[in-house]
């Protein structure tokens, strides 16, 4: 699917659930997200983990409403499940996407501005760059016998630093390898929008309605 | 084709306060349409300055022109659509790190080619030529970031060739790149040079292996007020006299049975991705000696150091002082041993030049050794007018040199260095040796230094190391 329009009926589904209370279509839809991300064939500690973290949340956000609100149990089960779903959807989108096919089709789908997209592919390709680099401040700072703890505004102090740094590089960088801002470019791999992109989007928010509005009604 | 003429520039990075100190200072030069220049001067003096300037990236990206204009037939750079002007302009940068915004190698030349508005199907073609051009058609679908700094500036050539500019600049593109890789993009600039008729403008310390290739030579002063074309009389006495010691000729000695070994590898195992890096049954490094590393780019030198320092894993066994390095805290590792970055930037912890050296003196071992000798060793690199100054600001050379000197006060008893010797000119490279010989015996250390810069080391080194298919050998000579 297209991966702007993935990412909008993402986040519709998730608008939409943030303001209905069927606890059951919040499982259904954590549901087909697991089986969406278990077709990208994930590792099994990611997937640990996407069952293990969102409990935390959930479990602590049903506890509260069950013990310090009377709104009762199916309003904590609601809420339980709508984490999950939340999490779960999120993933199927993200794990079946490339950052960079994301990045291409919202600069040339969703228009957005293309310094808005390169900018933001070039802090994604930083991400492993900054993990390295605050080892090394540390490392630098023992070197220099001064311990830097991840409280330390040092440490902060010098990770901004070097990304102020990158960032301007990176500008040269784009600059000098002719990128303009808002001037058109052209594009080696063009990313379409087919009809079935958009129908895939319609008839999952129809079938929403209708799993959302026929449990409703029950 | 394209004719570059730089008229009475003065150019000034603003300082907070409202200053305007001048980094050029009414300089001006001619260079002439298809020919190959070499830009030369000591580190500080305004040469990359200069470079940006020529490219347009300054002032856009900072600092402020005071007098003055630079054109490209006769039309003032500023004023050139910024479209066009990266048609007609392509700049590689001294750090082969900070060029790049895509991911891999053939991303980043489709994203080129793409600000340039190609057709798409024209692109792939150009992709092709420009990597064989180079040479490195093995690394087009290679990650960037794990490319070595030789191999970095190979693709950098790449994405200027596919871009297809008339003007080439290139600021100290050479500070990182071993000897071959070093030879290899000379002479494809040549023959840019000389098929194409690219006007190209080079800056470098080492002015050796250019007397054959180039039409002139400008030499810029330290202050950056004074930019001047040599005749070629003077040219080919300055290149006649800027000779790299002739090192191979120089002989060494090898370690003998009286060394006692400081750091001890054994049947270490070293990878970048799915790249075998380094293969080492057994090797030592010896206490008290200077021992020198050398092999050609991306053979794992840089990496070995980091992992001798704890900040890359490894397979087998690194001891340094009979301690495991991987089973060592970092804290109790760094008492024992220093590594000296190759990024100045990634040393400083602090602001100002009198901070970082503050925190040295503070921290270190030898206190009572630095103490009366500090302001001496600061003449001496001619850091001593500085202090004040934020870090950051400082020039790649003077860095360097701040970098070497805070890391030698901290006195523990081994040191690695990465490269220490990069963007140093003549002057200052003689100094920051003298420096370190005097600290090593003084304070009986033992060095390991990366370097391709080989210049003037014999008097510095006890031993060379070379790595080359994944294994380490001391050899006898320096060549």
């Amino acid at each position: 699917m297209n991966p702007s329009l993935k990412f909008l009926l993402a986040i519709l589904i998730a608008l939409e659930i943030s303001f209905t209370n069927v606890w059951m279509v919040n499982v259904l839809l954590a549901v087909i997200g697991l089986i969406i991300i278990l077709a990208s064939r994930p590792s099994i500690k990611r997937l640990a983990l996407l069952f293990v973290v969102p409990l935390i949340p959930a479990v602590a956000l049903a506890v509260a409403i069950l013990l310090q609100s009377n709104a009762g149990t199916h309003f904590a089960l609601v809420l339980f499940t709508r984490i999950y779903a939340y999490v779960f959807v999120g993933s199927a989108a993200t794990l079946t996407t490339q950052v960079s096919d994301l990045v291409m089709s919202l600069e040339q789908n969703a228009h957005i501005p293309s310094k808005f997209a390169y900018g933001f592919l070039g802090a994604f390709n930083l991400l492993p760059k900054i993990i390295s680099e605050v080892n090394i401040i540390r490392a630098a700072g023992n070197m220099r016998g001064q311990q830097l703890h991840f409280w330390s505004p040092q440490l902060y102090f010098k990770a901004i630093l070097a990304s102020l740094s990158w960032s301007e590089n990176l500008a040269e960088a784009m600059t000098s390898h002719g990128f303009v801002e808002d001037a058109p470019r052209s594009y080696y791999t063009q990313i379409q929008i087919r009809w079935w992109d958009w129908g895939i989007l319609i008839v999952s928010l129809a079938l929403l309605q209708v799993a959302l509005f026929g449990l409703h009604l029950q | 084709m394209a004719t570059i003429s730089v008229d009475h520039l003065s150019f000034s990075y603003p300082t907070e306060d409202g200053q305007t100190p001048l980094i050029l200072s009414d300089i001006s030069a001619t260079f002439a349409s298809g020919a190959f220049t070499l830009l030369t001067g000591p580190s500080g003096s305004g040469k990359s300055t200069l470079m940006k300037l020529i490219s347009g990236l300054y002032p856009h990206f900072a600092g402020k022109v005071m007098a003055g204009t630079i054109t490209i037939d006769q039309r003032p750079v500023s004023q050139i659509d910024e479209t066009k002007r990266s048609q007609m302009v392509a700049m590689m940068f001294q750090n082969p790190n900070q060029q790049f915004a895509m991911d891999t190698v053939e991303r980043e030349l489709i994203f080129a080619l793409e600000n340039q508005q190609l057709a798409p199907a024209d692109m792939m073609p150009k992709v092709d030529a420009a990597l064989t051009y180079v040479g490195i058609e093995a690394l087009r679908h290679r990650k960037l970031n794990s490319l070595s700094g030789g191999e970095k500036q190979k693709v950098a050539l790449a994405v200027i060739i596919a871009m297809d500019t008339d003007i080439i600049l290139l600021d100290e593109p050479f500070a990182s790149v071993d000897p071959d890789a070093r030879q290899l993009l000379l002479s494809k600039l040549v023959q840019l040079n000389q098929e194409r008729h690219k006007t190209i403008i080079i800056s470098d310390h080492d002015l050796e292996d250019y007397a054959p290739l180039i039409d002139n030579l400008y030499v810029l002063n330290a202050t950056g007020d004074q930019l001047r074309l040599l005749t070629p009389e003077e040219q080919s006495v300055k290149l006649a006299h800027f000779k790299r010691s002739h090192t191979h000729q120089v002989a060494l000695s090898a370690p003998d049975s009286s060394d006692e070994a400081s750091i001890i590898l054994h049947q270490l195992k070293l990878s970048a991705g799915e790249r075998t890096l380094i293969d080492q049954p057994d090797f030592r490094f010896y206490r008290h000696r200077i021992t020198l590393l050398t092999g050609p780019n991306g053979t794992g030198k840089s990496t070995l150091l980091s992992a001798l320092s704890k900040l890359t894993a490894y397979a087998g066994s690194i001891t340094v002082n009979h301690q495991e390095v991987s089973q060592l805290r970092s804290k109790q590792l760094f008492l024992q041993e220093g590594l000296v970055f190759q990024d100045a930037d990634q040393q400083f912890l602090n602001v100002t030049m009198a901070e970082e050296l503050a925190l040295s003196m503070k921290n270190s071992q030898k206190i009572d050794y630095f103490k009366p000798k500090l302001d001496a060793f600061l003449k001496q690199l001619q850091l001593d007018q500085l202090q004040d100054q934020v870090v950051y600001s400082l020039s790649g050379g003077q860095k360097k040199k701040l970098q070497i000197l805070e890391m030698l006060i901290m006195a523990t008893p081994i040191l690695l260095f990465d490269e220490p010797f990069t963007g140093l000119d003549f002057a200052s490279l003689q100094a920051i040796m003298a420096v370190m010989r005097q600290v090593a015996t003084d304070c009986q250390q033992t060095y390991l230094i990366v370097s391709h810069q080989l210049f003037g080391l014999e008097s510095l080194v006890d031993y060379h190391v070379t790595l080359d298919n994944q294994h380490l050998q001391y050899v006898e000579e320096l060549a």
